[in-house]
This record gives structure tokens, C-alpha cells and sequence, in this order.
């Protein structure tokens, strides 16, 4: 069985690797052939900022070029051996993503074809592959988060501290899992023999057998905040917040010693401040633009960052010990609320979903049906209007803005039905609940 | 704008001022020499630019100036004897396009450079020469230097330069406005029965508030020139010699591109934040209630 499984599991992943490479070629060639090109602008601005590291000058000296040093020095080969290899490595981090996703399910009890159809909804999705094979970055940031989900669920606090503070370095965005990590590593985290104890998935046939709901209920806000509050002193927590703060801090001395304020501007202060008045899937595009001569005031800028910072909050309180649930949650909000949103965004939510499906009562005939129909349908009716815009000149800056304002509503509406139907599981199983309540699974 | 932005304007300026200024001495040359153009600089190979002659030392001003214009000046000692009997391609026709919809489109020129004789093709045979097109871009449009730089990597153009604000994100109102400067092989066009036509690919900024909904940038005329040198030079005495092409003034070409309205101020950014405070109270309540 377990043989079938990995010959199956290999199979998904040879099929991906081929689609992946089959799709670089054809970028290459479409590249070199066609007026519009297959791979993605900002992969370009990467190959130059690594040819400029190649040549011994700084990444910066690129223009546009906003991203950890990091990224350039993995693209050096770009310059050294072929242009295709970011795109390669971008692939590979997309096939890794798959593995890792199998992983973590296996570790939850998740049964073999119940894992290979989340493997699935990764690897064939038209969204990802393209994403890594047009030379995007995010797989690699996906790779990373997934493989931190993996330590901690190991029990490996120290790794996933390393992995997390440079990840926040090299993305920024992770930033917001910080507080559901520290929630998760407090007083309950360790078992009896200092490792953590997983709950394991049970289906829903088990589940109406019991007389007790094996799911455990989301605790209230109140007790939530007083849980956090006192479990915030552990000694997993802290370890975790200096080791990973010590990484972050130090990437960031290493090429701001490298690179001066031409790193800190770009890379960092540039993400933190961004505004961008050009056309994006955020809501607040048009407002920006048309604020863009006189600047923004206070409130105006406090009326941006509060539903965020709220929605942020609500998320974490009420979900952080259902871990992947809860960052999923956390980062559609977090790119459905953010000042900018571009399509490769969705790379950052997409890779956490198949880590819920098994816990959702949401069938795909009709409602799953529905939620995919009304995202994507708000995003092609947005995809429109910008086509307009942009490569005919029309004037459609209402309707475009109104269509930003549809697909806010669209995440909105899927975030509620994938909150209704989910079944709320914690990661970890508290030592004192254990019992015939909890399966447990020990780290090999 | 900013300290960096001044220099950039500053830079632009001068650039164009200094052709503006060739364009000037051309004339007055071309009156002189009995009818034949005689428009004619030199300028040190180590220079790749025409545009970057004045675009060294902007911040140290008057002196940097003057410096660079003895160093250019036209029938100078530098450039003594290099122009002298050597029959040059002359430009019969130019034309201009601007071509595509929306926020990218191409400046298309077409030129026509009489008959492919064979003077012309002795001429490119002793000399390396580069058609020189120096494109002063209004505000509101810009030439990514990266995207022309690809097209220097595919051998469409020998060089390219661009001068000015390059920060390619920011909308016009926070912008300044740049240039952009190409070399064409002009040996290609034996190959085209010495006509040619180059592509420059342009992209527009987003334009300042307007209620009429659309602003227009004009384009000027561009300056082209001709640049060549001896194929077999020594480093140390290395100069091209630089030819005013001039070509009579263009049909200006207009973009028209889409604008925001200050009317919508107020309804925008209102229901933009209602919006966001709804949805997020959705939220806030379903994770309260699920």
C-alpha cells in the first residue's frame, strides 16, 4: 500500500517536472519567436541584477530590482550557464512545495488519495505552474514556509526559527505568521517528552461515530487572549523569537554592510511604505492615484492599515492553534486588504490550501464549484477593465477601481464559506486532552 | 522633485541644449562651405554618447560645461583633416510614426537613404559609422533602458542610452522627463536597399489629474546624427567624427493617454474605505460565528 503510494506520488511529481520543463522550452522559445513574451518581467529585472553581481557591482544597480541580494546570488548561473536556470530552480522549489505538502499531511494522518488529490490541487494548478516556469520567485518562499511548518511540526524549534527569520528577510510578508508561531509554541506546545503531539485527522464517517466531537472548538476571544498572554513565556517561544529575530537582523547587517541604503530602501523600506498609484487588484489603487499630487494625510492612511490590522488579529486570535488553517486564512486577508495585489500574490495563499482541504465539509459539486467560479469570474471581469486601460487607452478608471471593490467582495464571500465549512482541528494536541480523544504521532 | 531628480532634469536639459546647439553651428558650417554640409564634430571615442558629452560632472556646473564644449567645439584641432573628402550617406527621407494603443506603443522611423551606390558601400566598407537617433521624450512617456538594452543583446541596435529620470514607476507628477539615444550599424542597410526603419518600444507614465479624462504628450522632432570613424584607428588618437543629419521637421506625432478625475475624489476614497471596513467586519463576525 505504502509502496502504491510512493510509485503514485512519484508519478504527480514526474508529470509536474515534465509540464515544468516542457513549459521553460516553450517560454524560451516563445521568447525568441513571439512579441509578447512568456517570462515574467521582474525575471529579467532579477537575471540583471545577478549579471550585476556577476560582473562585481551590486544587485541594486538594477533599477526595479527590490528584492533580497539573496535572490540574485541564486541567479547567479543565469549569467554563468544558461538565462533558463532561475526559472529551473523556481520549478524544482514548485515540485518541492508538492512534496512538502504531502509530508505535512502524512504527519496530520491524512489517507494516501485523499494526500495525492491536495498534491494535485498544487502541482495542476494552472495559477503555480505558470508562476515558477515564467520566472517568479514565490515557489521558493512557499518551499520555505511549508518546509518551517514541517520543523515545528517535528518538533524542530531551533531549524524553523533559522528558516523563518530568513524568509522575513528575503519576502517580508511571513511576518504576519509571527504571532500564531509564538501562540502555537507556548506552554502547550511540548508533550511529556518535550516533543509536540499532533492531532491527526479523522473522517467524517469517525467522527459521527463518536459520541464526543473529536474536533476541538475554537476557545473564545477572551480566553484566547489570556491562553496567549500566559503561555507567551516559553522557553520554545522565546528561543524561537531571538533565533529567528538574530537571523533576520543579521542577513539584513550582512547586505546593508554590502550594499548600503541602496538595500535598506529597496529591498526593505521600499515594502514597507509601498504605494503604488498604477493599476493592481487592490481596492485602494484609484484612491492612491488620485491622491498622488497632494499626498495622503493621517487618517487617511490610518483608514488603510485599520481593516488589515483588525481582520489580522480576529484571524489570529481565533485560529492560531489550528496552524495552517489560520495562515491561510491569514494571508488571502492579508493580500485581499494590501495596498498593491498582483496575481503572483495568490502563489502565497495557493500553496497553504491543500493543507485545509481534508478538514473542509465543503463539497466541489456545488459549492466549491461556486467559490471558484465567483473568484475567478471577479478577476476576469477585473482582468477586462485593465485590458482596456492599459492596452487600448480607454478611460476605465471607475470601472476598474469597481471591479477592485467585486473581487475584494469575492475573497470576502470565499474566506466566509471556507470559515463555515471548515472543521476546526489544532495542530497540536495539549498534553492534558491526550487520551482516546487525540491520535498521536511521535517525531521518527 | 528630489536632489537626484534635479540632476536628471538638469542633465536633460543639457543634452538637448548642446544638440540644439550642434544643430545651430551645423547650420552656420553648412552656409559656408558652399551648399555642402558641413556639419561636423568630433568627438573622443572614450565618449559613447553623443547625450553623455554633457552629462559628466553636471553638479560642478559652469566649468564642467565650458570644459566639454572646447573639447567638442566643431572644426576644431581634434576633428582637423577627419571630415575632409570622405562622401557620407546623406538622409532623403525620414518619417515617424507612433504606433500600437494604450500605455505601450512605438515610435516608428522611417528612413530612406538615396541609392545604394557604390560610394556608399566603399564608405561603409573604410569606415565604421552608426546612425545616431536622439529622441527628447515629453513628460509622461519613457523608454525602459532594460528592454532597449535586450534589443542591443539581439544585435537591433549597436548601443543605446537613455538620459534623465529612468525610474520607470512613478506617474508624471512626480517624474522628470528623460531621453533616449540610439546607435543603428548602419552597414545593415546595404541589405535593405538602404532603407530602414527602427522601432523605439516607449511606455506612458500615468498622467496628472485632468476632468476632460485624457491628457496629450506631443512628441518633438528628434535629432538624428551620423557618427563614424576609420575602421583601422590607433586607441590613443581614436575620435568619431559626428554629422548632423538634418532632416526637414516632422509631422508631430500626439499620444493621448487616460487620466484620472479630481471629481472622483471624494466618492472614491470613501467608498473605498467603507468597503474595506464591511468586508473586514464580515470577517471579524463569521470568525466569531463559525
Amino acid at each position: 500500500m505504502a509502496s502504491a503510494a510512493a510509485v503514485t506520488l512519484r508519478r504527480v511529481v514526474l508529470v509536474s517536472a515534465a509540464l515544468r520543463l516542457a513549459l521553460v522550452v516553450f517560454g524560451e522559445w516563445q521568447d525568441a519567436h513571439l512579441e509578447v513574451r512568456y517570462t515574467d518581467v521582474d525575471y529579467l529585472v532579477f537575471s540583471d541584477a545577478a549579471a550585476s553581481v556577476a560582473a562585481g557591482g551590486s544587485p541594486f544597480a538594477r533599477a526595479t530590482y527590490r528584492y533580497s541580494p539573496i535572490l540574485a546570488f541564486l541567479l547567479l548561473p543565469n549569467s554563468l550557464l544558461h538565462a533558463a536556470w532561475g526559472k529551473l530552480l523556481f520549478s524544482a522549489a514548485d515540485l518541492l512545495v508538492g512534496l512538502f505538502i504531502d509530508t505535512i499531511l502524512e504527519l496530520r494522518g491524512i489517507p494516501e488519495k485523499m494526500r495525492m488529490w491536495s498534491v494535485v490541487a498544487w502541482l495542476f494548478n494552472p495559477f503555480t505552474f505558470t508562476i515558477g516556469t515564467r520566472g517568479n520567485c514565490e515557489p521558493i518562499v512557499c518551499a520555505v514556509m511549508l518546509w518551517i511548518l514541517i520543523c515545528l511540526m517535528k518538533g524542530r524549534v531551533l531549524q524553523a526559527a533559522f528558516w523563518y527569520g530568513l524568509i522575513v528577510h528575503f519576502r517580508i510578508y511571513p511576518i504576519i505568521y509571527a504571532i500564531p508561531f509564538v501562540i502555537v509554541l507556548g506552554k502547550g506546545y511540548a508533550g511529556p517528552v518535550g516533543r509536540p503531539t499532533l492531532t491527526m485527522w479523522r473522517s467524517k464517517q469517525q467522527l459521527q461515530n463518536d459520541e464526543v466531537s473529536q474536533i476541538e472548538e475554537p476557545t473564545s476571544f477572551v480566553a484566547t487572549v489570556w491562553g496567549f498572554l500566559s503561555n507567551f513565556i516559553s522557553r520554545n517561544a522565546i528561543l524561537f523569537g531571538l533565533l529567528s529575530g538574530s537571523v533576520f537582523f543579521a542577513w539584513t547587517g550582512i547586505f546593508f554592510y554590502l550594499y548600503g541604503w541602496d538595500f535598506l530602501n529597496e529591498a526593505l523600506l521600499y515594502h514597507l511604505t509601498r504605494t503604488d498609484p498604477r493599476h493592481n487588484f487592490s481596492i485602494y489603487f484609484y484612491h492612491i492615484y488620485l491622491h498622488h499630487q497632494q499626498g495622503f494625510s493621517s487618517i487617511q492612511r490610518l483608514a488603510s492599515f485599520l481593516p488589515q490590522l483588525i481582520v489580522q488579529l480576529a484571524l489570529i486570535l481565533r485560529f492560531s492553534r489550528d496552524l495552517p488553517f489560520c495562515m491561510f486564512l491569514q494571508t488571502v486577508a492579508f493580500v485581499a486588504f494590501n495596498k498593491v495585489m498582483t496575481a503572483q500574490y495568490f502563489v502565497w495563499f495557493f500553496c497553504l490550501l491543500p493543507l485545509i482541504l481534508p478538514w473542509s465539509s465543503m463539497k466541489l459539486k456545488w459549492k466549491g464549484l461556486a467559490c471558484t467560479v465567483v473568484w475567478m469570474g471577479s478577476q476576469l471581469h477585473w482582468l477586462m477593465w485593465a485590458y482596456l486601460l492599459e492596452f487600448k487607452g480607454r478611460n476605465v478608471f471607475v470601472q476598474l477601481w469597481v471591479a477592485g471593490l467585486m473581487f475584494l467582495a469575492a475573497n470576502t464571500f470565499i474566506m466566509l464559506m471556507v470559515m463555515k465549512h471548515h472543521n476546526y482541528t489544532q495542530l497540536f494536541s495539549l498534553p492534558v486532552k491526550s487520551g482516546n480523544k487525540v491520535a498521536t504521532k511521535k517525531e521518527e | 522633485m528630489t536632489a537626484g531628480g534635479g540632476r536628471c532634469l538638469l542633465a536633460v536639459a543639457l543634452a538637448a541644449a548642446w544638440i540644439s546647439g550642434a544643430a545651430a553651428a551645423a547650420s552656420s558650417s553648412a552656409e559656408q562651405a558652399d551648399g555642402r554640409q558641413k556639419s561636423v564634430k568630433c568627438m573622443p571615442c572614450s565618449r559613447p554618447y553623443i547625450g553623455d558629452a554633457y552629462l559628466d560632472n553636471t553638479l560642478t556646473g559652469q566649468l564642467a560645461q565650458r570644459r566639454d564644449l572646447v573639447e567638442m567645439s566643431d572644426s576644431g584641432e581634434l576633428c582637423k583633416g577627419l571630415a575632409e573628402d570622405v562622401k557620407v550617406p546623406v538622409l532623403s527621407k525620414l518619417r515617424r510614426q507612433l504606433v500600437g494603443e494604450g500605455s505601450h506603443r512605438r515610435l516608428v522611423y522611417s528612413m530612406d537613404f538615396g541609392a545604394c551606390d557604390g560610394a556608399m558601400v566603399n564608405f561603409l566598407d573604410g569606415y565604421d559609422a552608426h546612425l545616431v537617433i536622439f529622441e527628447k521624450l515629453p513628460d509622461g512617456v519613457f523608454a525602459d533602458p532594460f528592454e532597449l538594452q535586450h534589443f542591443v543583446e539581439r544585435k537591433v541596435f549597436v548601443d543605446v542610452a537613455v538620459f534623465g529620470d529612468t525610474n520607470l514607476e512613478l506617474p508624471t507628477a512626480l517624474s522628470n522627463r528623460s531621453s533616449v539615444e540610439i546607435h543603428f550599424d548602419l552597414r545593415l542597410i546595404i541589405s535593405t536597399d538602404c532603407n530602414l526603419e527602427i522601432d523605439l518600444p516607449l511606455h506612458a507614465r500615468y498622467p496628472p489629474l485632468d476632468a476632460s479624462g485624457y491628457a496629450t504628450v506631443e512628441f518633438g522632432n528628434p535629432d538624428l546624427f551620423l557618427q563614424y570613424r576609420k575602421k583601422e584607428i590607433h586607441s590613443d588618437s581614436c575620435l568619431w567624427v559626428i554629422k548632423n543629419l538634418k532632416a526637414a521637421p516632422l509631422e508631430k506625432a500626439a499620444w493621448r493617454i487616460p487620466c484620472g478625475d479630481e471629481a472622483h475624489i471624494g466618492f472614491v476614497s470613501s467608498i473605498t474605505f467603507l468597503s474595506a471596513l464591511v468586508c473586514s467586519m464580515s470577517i471579524v463576525l463569521a470568525a466569531l460565528i463559525f
